[in-house]
């Protein structure tokens, strides 16, 4: 299957925030609660992956983790495309 | 006879009167399966003219052939172009009843029992008109276009195959027609495709139904036929045609509900779900039924949004509403047609999702269509991916399941 590099997703990221007139640092490290960025943008974010792919990713498949900076969330979505 | 015997029909096989048409010697309890209008208006005209008829009309492609066999081991023979299949189990026809298949959202459609009389919901003198029928054969809004053909004078039908839907304002307009009845999807598709052809047709009546009705399309078709009478109908083959509103607004009059009037039905909303009691209802459906529609009183309106069940999305906990993104994505100038739904997602379980289709020569991004909905609605309730479709979509029932 196809997949989308980090910077890809990195850059579909900045599109979400965008949408709501916000910015995505350049720093991996950047907190998700200082960069407003919440449970739904995220799930949004997987949506686009989703349709840029025009595959269903299989969201059970990473284990629970925590998602709390930018870096986090590249890893979840890179995570989620090698499981599907 | 029926008063309307006279009144001109025109199918893409036959133009003219009710009385005219070709019967053949049928078992007297018979289910139809056609593939045109023209077989359907023989069945009906047979039934309207033998009393000791029982029929059941469908279009040929909606019934399959499991289906077919359990309509004859119930009794029924089964009429197609090609031939008549007696039924397997012998009985006497149980007169003048008429089978009707609902649209059976939920696997395969059920049988629902009436007659013409209770299928019959106008009745009063009307004035001479020339209607367009764009309903699949059978239909419980078929029947309203067909029934009233046949007992009112001066009230002709053009009947239109489902292959011929897309170019129904040509054929109107040449036809003559001066009344039609559709789902506001129809409506909206043809507006959007055909426009300058609508707004050459010299409409009189125009009629929605079968879908829940919004403001926009109603400004629409004002704005597009401001000499007409704008009507809307809530109609089941359960409930029968409960509501007729000609006001041009959007819902029903609030005061209307729970009012007692001889020959009306009763209207009430139980928890947010619009319940009926008619006596036009369909037979075994003499109580209080459940319409499994949302109404919703604002002001002074009650507003028919969509269904109960589909309506509500879950996301994250949170509950959007389905017709009122629809609502607001509806209300953006941009916007001609809008169907939302839930899309699975990860951690919120499910987000907002929306297709749209925009009018002809209008422009508007995905963020733009965003925000609009961002400053008009809760933050769960913003859809988070739209697409744009270049065509209204609309299925054989003339509805799009939006």
């Amino acid at each position: 299957m196809t997949t989308l590099s980090r910077d890809q997703v990195r850059e579909m990221m900045g599109e979400v925030l965008a949408a709501q007139g916000k910015e995505l640092p350049a720093n991996d490290d950047a907190q998700l609660s200082e960069i407003g960025f919440r449970s739904l943008d995220f799930s949004e974010l997987a949506l686009r992956v989703e349709d840029e792919l025009d595959t269903e990713l299989n969201f059970d498949a990473p284990g629970l983790r925590s998602i709390e900076t930018v870096g986090d969330v590249l890893t979840f979505i890179d995570q989620l495309q090698q499981a599907s | 006879m029926p008063a309307g015997a006279a009144n001109r029909i025109v199918t893409s096989r036959y133009d003219g009167p009710w009385s005219g048409l070709a019967l053949e010697d049928w078992p007297a309890a018979s289910a139809y399966l056609v593939d045109s209008h023209l077989d359907a208006a023989r069945a009906v005209w047979a039934h309207a003219t033998q009393p000791e008829r029982e029929t059941l009309v469908a279009s040929a492609g909606r019934v399959d052939a499991e289906q077919a066999e359990q309509f004859r081991a119930d009794g029924l023979a089964l009429v197609r172009a090609d031939g008549i299949t007696p039924a397997t189990t012998e009985r006497p026809a149980d007169a003048g009843r008429i089978w009707l298949l609902t649209s059976g959202s939920t696997g395969r459609p059920k049988q629902v029992a009436h007659t013409l009389e209770s299928l019959t919901t106008i009745s009063s003198p009307q004035p001479p008109r020339m209607w367009l029928c764009p309903y699949a054969t059978g239909a419980y809004a078929w029947w309203q276009v067909v029934t009233m053909s046949l007992q009112l004078p001066g009230q002709d039908v053009l009947f239109v195959e489902p292959g011929e839907l897309d170019s129904w304002p040509e054929r109107a307009l040449a036809a003559g027609v001066t009344a039609a009845s559709g789902t506001p999807t129809f409506w909206r598709q043809a507006l959007f495709r055909s426009g300058d052809v609508l707004a050459q047709i010299p409409f009189e009546q125009v009629t929605l139904g079968g879908e829940p009705v919004d403001q926009g399309v109603l400004d629409q078709l004002r704005e597009a036929f401001p000499q007409a009478r704008i009507s809307w109908i809530y109609a089941s083959s359960e409930a029968g045609a409960a509501i007729a509103v000609h006001d041009g607004r959007a819902g029903f009059p609030a005061n209307w509900l729970d009012r007692h009037t001889a020959g009306r039905p009763v209207l009430s909303v139980v928890d947010g779900e619009l319940v009926i009691r008619s006596d036009k209802a369909a037979r075994g459906m003499d109580g209080d039924i459940r319409t499994g529609d949302r109404a919703e009183i604002v002001d002074d309106r009650v507003l028919i949004t969509g269904r109960i069940a589909s309506d509500e999305i879950n996301v994250g906990g949170s509950k959007a509403s389905a017709s009122k993104v629809r609502a607001v994505l509806l209300a953006h100038p941009a916007v001609a047609w809008a169907s939302v739904k839930g899309r699975r997602a990860p951690l919120v379980g499910n987000v907002v999702a929306a297709e749209v289709v925009l009018a002809p020569g209008a422009t508007a991004t995905d963020a733009e269509l965003q925000a609009w909905c961002a400053e008009r609605l809760p933050d769960y309730s913003v859809p988070r991916r739209i697409r744009v479709r270049d065509e209204i979509p609309m299925k054989e029932t003339l509805k799009s399941d939006v």
